[in-house]
C-alpha cells in the first residue's frame, strides 16, 4: 500500500471504530481526543486485519507509544516491509 | 445520648477501626497467605484462584465490618449478587466501594491506578488477579495488552469486570466526569452494562478521615438502577451517547 492508502485507512478506521471525526495528522490524540490503551488495543485489531497478518506483542508493545495518524501510518508502513 | 457520643463514640470509632485492621492485616499474614501461595503452587487457573480468595477475604471482612459497627446494616438486593457476564459501572464514594463489590461477585476484575501495581506485594496480588491497570505504560503495557485480549473471554464465561468511571471518589455525593474505559470495553467486548448506584459508604468511612465512624445509624445500600444491553450500546450507538445514559440513570436515582 501507497502512504495514502495507509493513511485513509487509518482515518477510516478512526472514523467508524475509535469515534474519533477528521483528527490532524499531527495532532496529539491523547491530548486532543482522549485515545487510550483500549482505543490503541482497538486500532491494533485493525491493523492486523489491514495487514492481513496478526501483530507479536512486541510490535503491540511499540505501539502503545503512538500519538499521532502520521506516527500511525509510519508505523503500519514499517510493520508492512517487516512481514514481506 | 450526648454522653454517648461524646465519650462513647470516639473510643468505639478508634476500637473497632483498629480490629477491623487486626482482621486485615493478621488474616492476610497468617491465613489467606496460604491460600494465595497454594493458589501460585497448584492451581490451573490462577487468575480465577486470585479472585476467589480475594472475594472471600473480603467476605470475612465485611462480615466483622457488620458484626462489630452498630446501627450498621446493608441492603443489597439479590438481583446484584446475581450479576454475571457484564461491566459494572458504579458511583463512588468512598474507599469501601471496590472492597465491597469484590466481597459480591466470586469472579470479578476491576480497573486499578497504575501506582498500585508498583508497591511490592501488593502490586502482584493486583497482576495475579488479572486486575487491569488503568493506563499501559512502561513494563504494564505487555500485561494489559494481554488482558485485555482476553476480556471477552472472561465476560463470557461469567466474569464481572466492576468499574468506577469517575476514577476517583465524590466529595460531595455528586457525580463526576466519567471516563470513557467501561464503556469502550463492554462496546468491544460485546458486554451488557449494569449500572449499580452505592449509597453510604462514606458515611461509614468517610474520604480524608482514618477511623470508621461507627455509632451512628447507617444503612449502605447497593442498587440496580438499570441495564444496558449489547443490542442497544453495538453499533450506531456512541461511547458519550452511553456515558449520557449511565449518568441520566444514576443521577436520576440519586435525586431520589
Amino acid at each position: 500500500m501507497i502512504r495514502e492508502e495507509i493513511q485513509s485507512k487509518i482515518l477510516e478506521i478512526f472514523r467508524e471504530e475509535v469515534e474519533i471525526e477528521k483528527p490532524g495528522l499531527d495532532d496529539d490524540l491523547r491530548e486532543m481526543y482522549e485515545f487510550d490503551s483500549i482505543d490503541a488495543l482497538e486500532l491494533l485489531g485493525e491493523i492486523e486485519k489491514l495487514l492481513g497478518t496478526g501483530l507479536t506483542q512486541d510490535e503491540k508493545k511499540q505501539a502503545m507509544d503512538i500519538r499521532t495518524i502520521n506516527q500511525i501510518c509510519d508505523y503500519v508502513e514499517s510493520l508492512e516491509k517487516e512481514k514481506l | 445520648m450526648t454522653v454517648c457520643r461524646r465519650y462513647i463514640k470516639p473510643v468505639s470509632d478508634v476500637v473497632l477501626t483498629l480490629l477491623l485492621w487486626v482482621y486485615f492485616i493478621f488474616s492476610y499474614l497468617g491465613f489467606f497467605s496460604l491460600f494465595y501461595i497454594g493458589a501460585f503452587l497448584f492451581s490451573r487457573n490462577r487468575e480465577i484462584s486470585f479472585q476467589r480468595i480475594n472475594h472471600f477475604f473480603y467476605r470475612g471482612y465485611f462480615f466483622c465490618v457488620r458484626a462489630l459497627v452498630p446501627g450498621l446494616e446493608f441492603r443489597i438486593p439479590e438481583e446484584v449478587f446475581s450479576i454475571r457476564s457484564s461491566v459494572i459501572v458504579c458511583n463512588h464514594l468512598s474507599y469501601l466501594d471496590p472492597i465491597l463489590l469484590i466481597s459480591l461477585f466470586e469472579k470479578h476484575k476491576t480497573i486499578v491506578k497504575n501506582i498500585f501495581f508498583k508497591l511490592p506485594v501488593f502490586g502482584w496480588l493486583l497482576k495475579m488477579a488479572g486486575y487491569l491497570p488503568a493506563s499501559a505504560s512502561g513494563e504494564l503495557i505487555t500485561f494489559m495488552v494481554k488482558h485485555m485480549e482476553n476480556m471477552q473471554e472472561y465476560l463470557s464465561a461469567g466474569g464481572n469486570l466492576f468499574v468506577f468511571p469517575e476514577g476517583t471518589r465524590s466529595r460531595d455525593g455528586r457525580l463526576g466526569r466519567f471516563n470513557e474505559g467501561a464503556f469502550k470495553i463492554a462496546k468491544r467486548c460485546n458486554a451488557p452494562i449494569k449500572v449499580l448506584l452505592i449509597r453510604n459508604t462514606e458515611r461509614l468511612f468517610p474520604p480524608d478521615r482514618f477511623f470508621f465512624n461507627t455509632c451512628v445509624k447507617n444503612t449502605i445500600e447497593i442498587e440496580l438502577v438499570g441495564s444496558i444491553d449489547p443490542d442497544h450500546h453495538g453499533r450506531g450507538r456512541s461511547v458519550s451517547e452511553l456515558i449520557g445514559q449511565v449518568r441520566s440513570l444514576l443521577e436520576d436515582n440519586l435525586k431520589r
